[in-house]
C-alpha cells in the first residue's frame, strides 16, 4: 500500500515522544499542509505505465520523492506459537536531487551532503504472550549510514536492512535475507518468493485520486516464503511461515480530502492472495479510487475497482493513546464469490511511533465458491489516531 | 525592654555620623561579598548551561585525538554494530559581529535522543527547517536572543568567520527549547547540519566528537559499545567533562572571592569601631539603667540588638549595591574567563537566593561579630556614673601590649598553618589572613611607640600645636586604635597586591620575552592554519627560519593535559627557560628521543620530575612518555606540556597548525613581509598576523585585564578604610570637643585648631601606612610564594620596587588627611563658648 503520511510525518517529527513542547498545538497537521502539489516540483512524476524490470526496479528511484519495502508475514515455530512481523525501509527526498551541474559542486562537500532520509518500522506480534513490540529508526542516505542498491539489491537503514542472498553464486538474488532488532527484539530471516512480482493498477501504475499526477507505481510479491528465527528478550525462536512484500514509489500524496486508508493483504488456504486498500475520505466514505488485486494461484491477477469489493466494520478498539481503530472486518468480492471475516491476531498492533498507525497480523476465514477458505495477513490501518 | 530600645535608637538617630559608617563598612564588604558572589556563580551558570545546551541529554562523550574522531568510526558503530543512541557533532567556535559563537553541526536525524530543541518544534515549521539545514549548505538555526544580537531574522543572511574564512549563513530558524519563551542555554550557539559545518570548518571526513545516551542500565551496553572502539576513541562521561572545564576556573575564582573576604573584613573593623564608639558615649546612660535594675545581660541583648538592626540594614542596603556592583564586575570577569580558559556567552546576572543569602547571612554575622566586645563593654559598666574618659585611655593603653600580643601569637598560627599544609589553596588564604590582620593588631602598639619618641619632634617642627598634635595620637589610640588597624590592613594589602602583580608582570615579562623568538606570528582567530598555506608562507622572502605550534588538550580517563607541540628552527629552543637542566641534553631528548617537557604548575601538581614519565592519550592509545625537564611558564590551563612536532606528528593524526613563527633576515622590512604574507593568504584563510612587539603587547593586556578585578577590590577596601578614619576622627573630635574649646579659649586660632587635626590625622596615616609595608611586603611574599603556587603551580621571583612602596605610603597620608578635612573644619568652626557649656 501506499504511505506517505506516515513517511512524511515520520521524517519530520523525527521520533521525540518526549521532544519539543511545541508552540503552536501540535494537532494532526492537515496533509495538504505537509505536502502540496507544489512539493512534487522537480521529481518524477507516476503519470502513465511504465515497463517494469527485475530486479532492477527492486532497487532505489531517487528521481521520485517517496519509496518503501515493507515486508509483513506471519511466522510460527516449531511448537506451533504464533507470531507477526513488520520490517518497513523507507526512502524520502527532502528535495529533488540535483541537477548534474550542481552535482559536481557538492563532490567538494562533506559526505553527510544529502537530500535523501531513511527510515524504518520494526515490528514483532507475540500471540501467545500477547505483546506487540516496535521500534523505529532513522538516518540520512550518506556515508553508508542508510541507503538503498540495485545491483546487488539492498535496502538498509543502521543494521536493518533487506538484501538479495547470497550475494554472489548462481542462486544469486534468488532469495532476500532480513534483519532488524534492538536490545530486545530481533528478526533475521530468509525469504524466497512463492510467486513472482504483480504490477498492482494499470500495469504497475497505482492512480491514488482524479489528479493525474497523484499516483504511484505499485508492486507487490504476495506469497514469500519465510525461514528464521525471531528473537524476543533473551528467547530465539526458529520459525517458518510466509510474508508479503509491497514495493511503492512516486512523488504524490492523499488528495485534500481523504483522510486515511485501510489495507489488506490476505493469504488464502486455496493458494490465492487478495490486496485491497480503501481510501478513506474525511467524512468517512470510501474514496472510488480505493482498489486492489486478485492474484490466483497460478495465472495472471485480476485488478479490483472499487466497486467490486465490499468492506464492512465488525468490531472497533479504542487505543489507549486515543483513537478508535475497526480491527475486525467482513469482505466480500461478489465477483469472485468470496466472503472473509478478518480478525486480529491481537487487539493492540498499534506502532506508536512518530506517527501513531495499526500495523497487524490478522486471521481469515470464509466461503469461496461454496467452499470454507481460510488464511492469515496483515491489515494496515491510518489516519485514526487522535 | 521597648523603652531601652526607644532609648538605643533614639540615641542612635541623633547621631547619624556614628550609624552611617557602620551601615557603609557593612554595606560595602555586603556588597562585594555578593558581587564577587554573583559574578563568578553567573559566569559558572552561563557556562553550565551552554554545555547543558550543548550536551544535551548525553550520558557519555566519544573523543578522539586533537584530529577529532574519524567520521567512519561512527557509520561503523551504527551500521556494522548496530549500536544506538549515539550522535554525531562537529564542534567549533566561529566569529560573527564581532562575538564569538559556538557552532554546533549536528545530523537532526540522530538527535532525537539528544536535543529535543534541535529537532523541529512545530511540525509546519520544522518541515521546513530540516529541509532546510539538510538541503540548503550555510543554513543555521538561533535563538531569538541570538538573532536579535546578529541583528538578523529568520531567513536573513549574515557573514560568519569560521576557522579562518568567511562564510555566508542563512537564518533557517529560531530555536526554542521552552514553549514560548526565551532559553539562555541557547545563547550565542549556532545550530548548523553536520555537513554545513564540516564544510564551513574543513572538517570534512572528521567528528569533534560523539554524544553518546546509554540506556537505564548501561552495564552491558557500555561493554559493547567500548569493545567496539578502535584505539585513539576514548568514552567520557559527559558530567566529567564539563565539570573538568569548569573547574579551569577553580583558582582563579577562589582568588577572587579571597579578594571580596578581604573588603568583609575591613568593613567588620568599621562596624566595630562605630558600635564600640556608640558604646563608650552611652557609658553615662548605660551607668543610669544598671542603677535603673536593668541587668548586665539586659545591656548586652541591647547592644547586640542595635548591632543586628544596623547589620541586617547594612546588608539589605549591601545586597542592592551587590548586584549593582555584580553586573559590572561580571563583565571583567567573563572577559578574564575569556581570555584564559574558555567562551562564555554571559548577558546577564543570575539572581542566586543561595548568594543573596550568604551575603545577607554573613553581614549580619560580621555586625553581630564586630559588637561582641563593645556589647560586653556595655555590660561591664558598673551601675554607677562611668568611668573617667582619663581612666578608658588608661584601659586602653594598657590593653595595646595584649593586642599586640594577640597579633603575634595569631601571626605565629598562620605560620603553622603554613607549615603545615602543603598544596592547600584555602589553607594559604587563611594563613594570610591570619597573618595580616595579626601583624595589623600590633601596630596601634607600634604608633603609640613612635608617636611617644616623636613627640619632641613634633614640637620642633610645629611648636606647641605640632606638640600636641603628636602626643595626642598616643593619648587618643582608644578611638583611633581600630581606624589605624584597618587603615593599616587595607593599605598593607594594596601594597601586598601590588607588589605581588608587579612581580608576577616582571616575570611574565620576562618570560614572554625569552619565549617570543619569531619576528612575525602567523594564526587564524579560533582556527588553525591551512598546512598547505603555511607551506606557502614559509617560502615569501625575507623569511631566514620559522617555527610552528600546535595546542591542543589531550582527555583520558586522568584529566586534561593542554599540549603544545612545537617545530622549532635551531637556535629556538634556548627560547624555553627550562628549570636546573642541562639545555643541550635536554634539546636532545626532546628533538629526537619524543621526551616531554612539563610546566611549572604541571611538575606542582602532578609531583613530576625530569626522569619521570607521563601517560598520555595518543591515536594508537594510551602512552608513556619520558619527562626531560621542568619549563617555566605561566599558562593559564595548568597541565602544560611541550612536545616536539615530529613526536606530535608520530602518535597523533593531525596536522593542524595553530600559529606559524617567523623569523625575517637582518634587516628584512617586517610591514613588508607582513603585506607579503596577506597578499599570498588572500581568498584562502583570514590570517592574524602580529609582529613580536604586538604579541608582546596583547599578552600583557591579557594579563593587566585579568587584574582589573583584584584592583577594583583592593580600591574598595581602602574606600572602607578612609570612611572608618572619618568616622574615628569624627567621633575623637566629639569627645575632645571640650579639650579643643579649651584650647581656643587659650588663644590658638581656628585654623591653628584645624591644623592640628589635620597634621594629627596625617601622622597617624603616615605611622599606620610605615608599619604597613613591612606587612604589605610579607603580604606579597606570602601572594607570590604561597597563594598563587598552590592556586596556579607559578613560580615567579618576587620583585618589591619602591614605587608600590612610595604608593602605599602616600596612599596612607592622603587618605589619612583626606578623612580629617571635614573634622577639621568642624573643629575650628565650633563656638568654644558653647563646647565649654556642653556635659
Amino acid at each position: 500500500m501506499f504511505r506517505p503520511l506516515v513517511t512524511v510525518l515520520t521524517v519530520f517529527s523525527l521520533g521525540s515522544p518526549a521532544g519539543v513542547p511545541a508552540q503552536e498545538p501540535a494537532a494532526s497537521p492537515r496533509l495538504s499542509t505537509v505536502l502540496s502539489d507544489r512539493d512534487r516540483d522537480g521529481y518524477a512524476e507516476a503519470r502513465t505505465p511504465r515497463p517494469f524490470s527485475f530486479p532492477a526496479d527492486h532497487g532505489p528511484h531517487p528521481e521520485y520523492r517517496n519509496e518503501w519495502w515493507y515486508v509483513t508475514g506471519n511466522l510460527d515455530d516449531a511448537d506451533g506459537r504464533r507470531f507477526g512481523f513488520e520490517l518497513t525501509l523507507f526512502r524520502f527526498a527532502l528535495a529533488p536531487e540535483p541537477a548534474e551541474e550542481d552535482a559536481g559542486k557538492a563532490a567538494a562537500g562533506s559526505a553527510w551532503r544529502t537530500r535523501q532520509v531513511h527510515l524504518a518500522h520494526f515490528a514483532v506480534t507475540d500471540v501467545a504472550a500477547g505483546r506487540f513490540r516496535f521500534a523505529e529508526r532513522h538516518a540520512r542516505g550518506a556515508l553508508g549510514l542508510a541507503g538503498a542498491t540495485a545491483e546487488p539489491f539492498r535496502v538498509w537503514v543502521g543494521d536493518w536492512w533487506l538484501r538479495e542472498f547470497p550475494s554472489s553464486g548462481e542462486d544469486a538474488g534468488n532469495a532476500w535475507l532480513l534483519h532488524a532488532g534492538t536490545e530486545e527484539l530481533g528478526a533475521t530471516l530468509t525469504l524466497v518468493p512463492e510467486k513472482p512480482p504483480v504490477l498492482n493498477g494499470e500495469n504497475g501504475l497505482s492512480q491514488k485520486s482524479a489528479d493525474p499526477g497523484n499516483a504511484s507505481y505499485y508492486y507487490s510479491i504476495s506469497r514469500i516464503a519465510t525461514r528464521g528465527t525471531l528473537r524476543i528478550d533473551d528467547a530465539v525462536y526458529d520459525v517458518s511461515g510466509l510474508s508479503w512484500l509491497d514495493r511503492e514509489w512516486g512523488s504524490s500524496a492523499l488528495a485534500d480530502d481523504q483522510a486515511g486508508w485501510d489495507w489488506f493483504a490476505l493469504q488464502l488456504s486455496d493458494g490465492s492472495d487478495l490486496m485491497f486498500y480503501r481510501l478513506r475520505r474525511d467524512d468517512g466514505s470510501t474514496d472510488p479510487m480505493s482498489a486492489g488485486t486478485w492474484i490466483p494461484a497460478r495465472g495472471d491477477a485480476v485488478p479490483l475497482a472499487r466497486g467490486d469489493v465490499s468492506l464492512e466494520p465488525r468490531e472497533h478498539w479504542e487505543s489507549p493513546r486515543g483513537g478508535r481503530y475497526p480491527v475486525a472486518w467482513a469482505l466480500s468480492v461478489p465477483r469472485l464469490e468470496l466472503e472473509l471475516l478478518i480478525e486480529p491476531v491481537l487487539r493492540d498492533q498499534e506502532l506508536d511511533v512518530s506517527v501513531r498507525y495499526w500495523e497487524g497480523a490478522v486471521d481469515v476465514s470464509g466461503r469461496r465458491s461454496g467452499s470454507p477458505v481460510d488464511g492469515r495477513g496483515y491489515v494496515e490501518l491510518t489516519g485514526y489516531a487522535e | 525592654m521597648a523603652v531601652l530600645a526607644r532609648a538605643s535608637f533614639g540615641y542612635l538617630l541623633r547621631h547619624p555620623w556614628q550609624l552611617v559608617p557602620a551601615l557603609v563598612g557593612v554595606c560595602i564588604g555586603v556588597a562585594v561579598m555578593v558581587a564577587v558572589d554573583l559574578a563568578v556563580d553567573s559566569a559558572r551558570r552561563a557556562f553550565e548551561l551552554s554545555m547543558d545546551a550543548v550536551n544535551g541529554e548525553a550520558t557519555h562523550q566519544l573523543v578522539g585525538g586533537p584530529g577529532g574522531i574519524d567520521e567512519t568510526v561512527y557509520v561503523q558503530l551504527r551500521v556494522t554494530e548496530g549500536i544506538t543512541g549515539i550522535a554525531p557533532v562537529v564542534e567549533a567556535h566561529v566569529v560573527a559581529a564581532g562575538m564569538t559563537l559556538t557552532l554546533l553541526g549536528l545530523d537532526p536525524l540522530a538527535e532525537s535522543d539528544f536535543r529535543a530543541w534541535a529537532a523541529p518544534g512545530t511540525l509546519n515549521e520544522g518541515i521546513e527547517r530540516v529541509r532546510a539545514l539538510l538541503t540548503e549548505p550555510g543554513t543555521v538555526l538561533v535563538s531569538g536572543r541570538t538573532a536579535r544580537m546578529l541583528g538578523v531574522g529568520r531567513g536573513d543572511r549574515f557573514t560568519l568567520q569560521a576557522n579562518g574564512r568567511d562564510v555566508e549563513a542563512r537564518v533557517a530558524g529560531l530555536l526554542s527549547a521552552e514553549a514560548g519563551g526565551e532559553d539562555a542555554r541557547l545563547d550565542g550557539l549556532l545550530v548548523a547540519d553536520i555537513a554545513t559545518a564540516q564544510e564551513w570548518l574543513a572538517m570534512h571526513g572528521r567528528l569533534s566528537r560523539m554524544d553518546v545516551r546509554l540506556p537505564r542500565v548501561p552495564a552491558a551496553a557500555l561493554d559493547r559499545l567500548t569493545a567496539a572502539l578502535p584505539p585513539g576513541v576514548q568514552l567520557l562521561e559527559a558530567e566529567g567533562r564539563t565539570r573538568a572545564t569548569a573547574e579551569m576556573t577553580a583558582a582563579f575564582t577562589t582568588n577572587l572571592t579571597a579578594m571580596s573576604l578581604l573588603a568583609m573584613l575591613v568593613g567588620v573593623f568599621l562596624i566595630y569601631n562605630s558600635i564600640g564608639f556608640a558604646v563608650v558615649q552611652r557609658r553615662t546612660v548605660f551607668g543610669y539603667l544598671r542603677a535603673l535594675g536593668v541587668t548586665r545581660g539586659g545591656l548586652l541583648a541591647l547592644v547586640l540588638g542595635e548591632a543586628i538592626v544596623l547589620g541586617a540594614a547594612g546588608a539589605a542596603l549591601g545586597l542592592g549595591a551587590g548586584f549593582w556592583l555584580g553586573e559590572r564586575l561580571l563583565a571583567l570577569v567573563s572577559r578574564s574567563i575569556n581570555d584564559l580558559y574558555f567562551v562564555v556567552n554571559v548577558t546577564s546576572v543570575t539572581l542566586d537566593p543561595g548568594s543573596l543569602a550568604k551575603g545577607f547571612g554573613a553581614g549580619v554575622a560580621a555586625t553581630l561579630l564586630a559588637a561582641l566586645v563593645p556589647a560586653a563593654e556595655a555590660a561591664g559598666v558598673p551601675p554607677r556614673l562611668a568611668m573617667t574618659r582619663a581612666a578608658l585611655e588608661a584601659g586602653t593603653v594598657r590593653a595595646l601590649p595584649w593586642l599586640a600580643l594577640a597579633g603575634l601569637v595569631a601571626a605565629a598560627l598562620a605560620m603553622l598553618l603554613l607549615g603545615l599544609t602543603e598544596r592547600s589553596l584555602v589553607a594559604g588564604l587563611a594563613a594570610l589572613f591570619l597573618l595580616v590582620t595579626g601583624l595589623a593588631l600590633c601596630i596601634p602598639a607600634a604608633v603609640r611607640l613612635v608617636a611617644r619618641a616623636a613627640t619632641p619632634v613634633g614640637a620642633l617642627l610645629g611648636g606647641a600645636p605640632g606638640r600636641l598634635a603628636v602626643a595626642g595620637i598616643g593619648a587618643s589610640l582608644s578611638r583611633t586604635a581600630v581606624a589605624i588597624v584597618a587603615l593599616g590592613v587595607a593599605v598593607s594589602a594594596t601594597v601586598g597586591v601590588s607588589v605581588m602583580v608587579d612581580s608576577f608582570r616582571e616575570s611574565v615579562r620576562a618570560w614572554i620575552d625569552g619565549t617570543l623568538r619569531s619576528d612575525v606570528y602567523v594564526g587564524v582567530d579560533r582556527g588553525t592554519l591551512d598546512p598547505a598555506l603555511a607551506r606557502d608562507l614559509v617560502e615569501v622572502p625575507g623569511i631566514e627560519a620559522w617555527s610552528t605550534s600546535r595546542n591542543v588538550t589531550l582527555e583520558g580517563a586522568a584529566g586534561r593535559v593542554a599540549l603544545t607541540a612545537l617545530e622549532l628552527p635551531p637556535g629556538s629552543f634556548a627560547g624555553i627557560r627550562l628549570r636546573d637542566t642541562d639545555p643541550s641534553a635536554t634539546r636532545q631528548a626532546f628533538e629526537e628521543r619524543g621526551a616531554v617537557l612539563v610546566s611549572d604548575s604541571y611538575a606542582y601538581r602532578h609531583g613530576v620530575a625530569p626522569g619521570d614519565s607521563v601517560l598520555l592519550p595518543t591515536a594508537q592509545g594510551e602512552r608513556r612518555f619520558p619527562v626531560a625537564a621542568v619549563y617555566q611558564s605561566y599558562d593559564a590551563e595548568l597541565d602544560s606540556l611541550l612536545m616536539s612536532r615530529r613526536t606530535y606528528d608520530v602518535f597523533w593524526d593531525d596536522p593542524g597548525i595553530d600559529s606559524l613563527g617567523l623569523r625575517l633576515e637582518p634587516g628584512a622590512d617586517v610591514g613588508a613581509t607582513i603585506d607579503a604574507l596577506r597578499a599570498l593568504a588572500a581568498g584562502r584563510q583570514a590570517l592574524v598576523i602580529r609582529s613580536n612587539a604586538e604579541i608582546r603587547q596583547l599578552s600583557m593586556d591579557i594579563f593587566d585585564r585579568t587584574f582589573v578585578i583584584t584592583d577594583v577590590l583592593y580600591w574598595l577596601a581602602l574606600g572602607v578604610a578612609l570612611v572608618g578614619l572619618l568616622a574615628a576622627l569624627l567621633a575623637l573630635q566629639l569627645e575632645r570637643a571640650r579639650e579643643l574649646a579649651t584650647l581656643r579659649a587659650l588663644g590658638m586660632t581656628p585654623g591653628e585648631l584645624g591644623a592640628m587635626v589635620i597634621v594629627q590625622s596625617g601622622c597617624i596615616g603616615l605611622l599606620a601606612g610605615l608599619a604597613a609595608l613591612p606587612l604589605g611586603v610579607l603580604m606579597a611574599w606570602l601572594l607570590v610564594d604561597v597563594i598563587n603556587r598552590r592556586a596556579f603551580g607559578w613560580q615567579m621571583e618576587l620583585a618589591v620596587g619602591p614605587k608600590a612602596l612610595a604608593l602605599a605610603l602616600g596612599l596612607a597620608l592622603t587618605a589619612a588627611v583626606a578623612a580629617a578635612l571635614y573634622p577639621a573644619r568642624r573643629a575650628a568652626r565650633a563656638s568654644p563658648a558653647r563646647a565649654m557649656r556642653e556635659e
